[in-house]
């Protein structure tokens, strides 16, 4: 029986190491905290913000796991909502700038001037299908 | 000045801020020469006068500087071993208010935080770690998961060390001497838009180069 629970131990202490790596390698990768960093001009305090992401790593893996209840829920909700969607968009984003998505389309189709135009509709159909695709309950 | 041709090292970064409005070699160059004299010359020497409202960013040539050196002191051999373009910004103001640097640090360490803890929760939702952590529990024990076993609590703590391992610190502690990924994820940032920000002024023709003799007329508001 003990021998099965460390198995069980190891088994989860080797998955925990790997998915956080895994995960927040692509973060880090994929420039989301450094692009808040510099839109910031905070980078000097890039070190609180790794650790602001590791406190955060580990405890909303424990409010997941364990269904922690957590108090305030009405205030929070809307702060957490609210940020997490900050974090998404800018990591689709970020996603789509690494895999060069804007340059190849720009040079395909040919469009030098009013690109910004593209990156306010890409927020705005960004945004509305998030709507939508809660709205729908899909 | 004698007619000995001496040799001037200058190096520059590929990035500088200046905070006065005119802006002299010994600003954005560091400088060396055999003939000690001629570095404090060289260094008053103007090599523009930048509007003083707001902010500026300008991209200069290496020729341009040397050439502002040839105008004065034609005889000096001016080696370049640095940056072959520089981007000089200037910032009418050295700093806003402490207050608001504050208030924006603080917000991006909660927007991190809850952005971490959002992806950590997708992501076990996503592969539905809980449902998998039940059916791996009783594989191995034969027992019916209650979701509070050993794998929940080593996966929680797995996470802690995987991520703490990853970032290389805990708060000021550091596990090795190297830069953390975010470090050098932010240089990597930083000289990506240095290139950017060179070749777009290059490719406008907004670049200060030699044969543009009056600055003022390609600078960018």
């Amino acid at each position: 029986m003990l021998v099965r629970q460390i198995l069980l131990a190891i088994f989860g202490l080797s998955g925990g190491i790997i998915v956080s790596a895994g995960l927040f390698s692509l973060i880090v990768e994929i420039g989301v905290i450094s692009d808040f960093a510099d839109r910031t001009h905070t980078a000097e305090h890039i070190n609180l913000y790794e650790d602001c992401t590791v406190l955060g790593a580990v405890v909303g893996n424990l409010v997941f796991l364990f269904r922690w209840q957590i108090p305030f829920g009405e205030v929070l909700l809307p702060i957490f909502g609210l940020l997490s969607g900050v974090f998404v968009g800018c990591w689709a984003m970020g996603l789509a700038e690494m895999l060069n998505v804007f340059p190849i389309f720009i040079r395909r189709i040919k469009i030098v001037k009013y690109t910004t135009a593209f990156v306010i509709s890409v927020a705005i159909g960004r945004g509305i299908g998030a709507l939508v695709y809660f709205a729908k309950g899909w | 000045m004698a007619a000995s041709k001496e040799t001037l090292y200058i190096k520059g970064d590929r990035n500088v801020e200046v905070t006065k409005p005119d802006v002299t070699l010994g600003d954005i160059l560091s400088m060396e020469c055999s003939n000690k004299e001629i570095i404090p010359k060289v260094s008053v020497l103007k090599l523009m006068k930048i509007p003083q409202q707001g902010e500026h960013r300008y991209v200069v040539s290496i020729l341009k500087i040397i050439a502002c050196i040839h105008e004065q002191y034609p005889s000096i051999d001016v080696q370049n071993i640095g940056e072959t373009d520089i981007i000089v910004t200037y910032e009418n103001q050295k700093t806003k208010s402490k207050a608001w640097h504050v208030l924006k640090t603080a917000l991006v360490s909660v927007l991190v935080f809850v952005g971490a803890a959002f992806s950590i929760m997708t992501f076990n939702n996503d592969v539905d770690v809980p449902d998998l952590f039940t059916q791996v529990y009783q594989f191995a024990t034969g027992e019916k998961s209650d979701g509070f076993t050993i794998l929940e609590v080593s996966y929680s703590v797995g996470i802690t060390l995987g991520i703490l391992t990853f970032f290389n610190h805990i708060g000021k502690k550091r596990f090795t001497v190297d830069p953390t990924p975010l470090e050098v994820q932010m240089r990597t940032y930083e000289n990506e838009i240095q290139t950017a920000l060179i070749e777009t002024a290059s490719r406008k023709g907004e670049e200060l180069d030699v044969g543009k003799t009056n600055p003022s007329s390609n600078l960018r508001p």
